[in-house]
């Protein structure tokens, strides 16, 4: 394998790696799921609640 | 009436004064490893309350509080029993907890009750639980959750139990899981919201599961960011904070009624200490009443719960429900 060549593997390796560490980062600050629907709200909880 | 109470942390402090406020209790003693502490607690209390040292219980003693750091109770729990002296725990740590559920032969011999968990987590959320399920006809789930925390002590045992086995029942079985797996995103009240909640060391399935005849599942969870889990097999970083900020708790049972399937979630929102500090002290006030069976359990198994939930409600820390739709991942 000639100089240019080898050179070329490490080039792609790099740019493979910086890929697959940019997807992951990118995955692990925003997770991988969106925040879910919520509809309604809290109510305390008193008087005949308790009875 | 007279309490011994052992902690003089920030849970501790919060007991003793709701203790002393309450009028029904002559004498709250008060006893920490570090006596200058204690000492500190009782000249800002005033009357009402001294310093005492040791672990003896003394024959005259109504009620002996736990609120030392997990890992130092089961011990005084036991020397409390033997005395015939109602106790009140406020253990969020697993060995803890099965030790102190072993003292029930025991306390059921002395005719005296050994309340375990008595605190935000599980405590108020064993209350919840109990309350929710009248509603329902079959309980055939129960998951608990919660966020924040309360002094140093409380922040200690929070990281320990992020990198510690938890205990889940699965379809009538013991299931071991890894601390820091199972991510749930789970709504807590206003203003904490939705956050993400993993497995834990966490007692709360000890205590819930042998009040609740038939439940299938019962998961405990607690609230931690990325960092948290990432550094949680480590010691901590920086030494905790003197008391958490906001907390709070959410109870989700999912049961039947008829050939109906129910959820329900409950939940509350306060301090940790604050409501560990309320739960204790008006569960200690329900003892001395005569109100709790002899035996040792959580505040799930406590025959007579109404009454000691409105009492924590009266100091503020009130259980709240969800009330809409909810979808969680």
């Amino acid at each position: 394998m000639g100089g240019r060549a080898l050179l070329t593997l490490v080039r792609r390796a790099m740019v493979a790696i910086f890929a697959g560490v940019s997807v992951a980062a990118a995955i692990r600050v925003r997770g991988s799921g969106g925040v879910p629907p919520q509809k309604g709200g809290w109510r305390e909880l008193k008087g005949p609640d308790l009875e | 009436m007279k309490v011994v109470l052992f902690g003089a942390g920030a849970t501790g402090a919060r007991i003793a004064r709701q203790l002393r406020s309450s009028g029904k209790v002559a004498c709250v003693e008060i006893r920490d490893q570090q006596q200058a502490k204690a000492l500190r607690l009782v000249e800002t209390l005033g009357s009402g309350t001294e310093v005492g040292e040791g672990r003896q219980i003394a024959a005259d003693t109504d009620a002996v509080v736990l609120a030392t750091p997990p890992g130092s109770q089961a011990a005084i729990a036991r020397r409390a029993v033997h005395r015939s002296v109602p106790v009140v725990s406020t253990s969020n740590q697993m060995s803890e907890v099965r030790r102190l559920l072993t003292l029930g032969q025991e306390a059921r011999h002395h005719s005296v009750p050994v309340v375990i968990g008595a605190g935000f987590m599980p405590g108020l959320t064993g209350l919840i639980a109990r309350h929710a399920a009248t509603e329902l006809d079959f309980v055939d789930e129960i998951h608990v959750a919660k966020v924040g925390t309360g002094g140093p002590a409380c922040a200690r045992q929070h990281h320990r139990a992020l990198s510690s086995t938890g205990l889940d029942w699965r379809d009538g079985k013991w299931t071991r899981r890894a601390g820091g797996s199972g991510r749930e995103l789970a709504y807590f009240p206003d203003p904490i919201g939705g956050r993400d909640c993993y497995r834990a060391g966490l007692p709360d399935a000890l205590l819930l599961v042998p009040e609740f005849e038939g439940v299938e599942r019962v998961t405990a969870r607690q609230a931690a960011t990325r960092r948290d889990r990432l550094t949680a097999p480590l010691p901590m970083l920086r030494p905790p904070h003197a008391e958490g900020g906001i907390g709070a708790v959410r109870v989700e049972l999912r049961g039947r009624v008829g050939i109906e399937r129910r959820v329900l979630v409950m939940g509350a929102i306060e301090r940790p200490a604050v409501a560990a500090g309320a739960v204790a002290a008006s569960t200690v006030l329900h003892v001395l009443e005569g109100k709790a069976e002899s035996g040792a359990y959580g505040l799930a198994g406590m025959a007579n719960y109404l009454p000691l939930l409105r009492a924590i409600g009266d100091c503020g820390v009130r259980p709240m429900r969800f009330e809409g739709v909810t979808t969680f991942l």
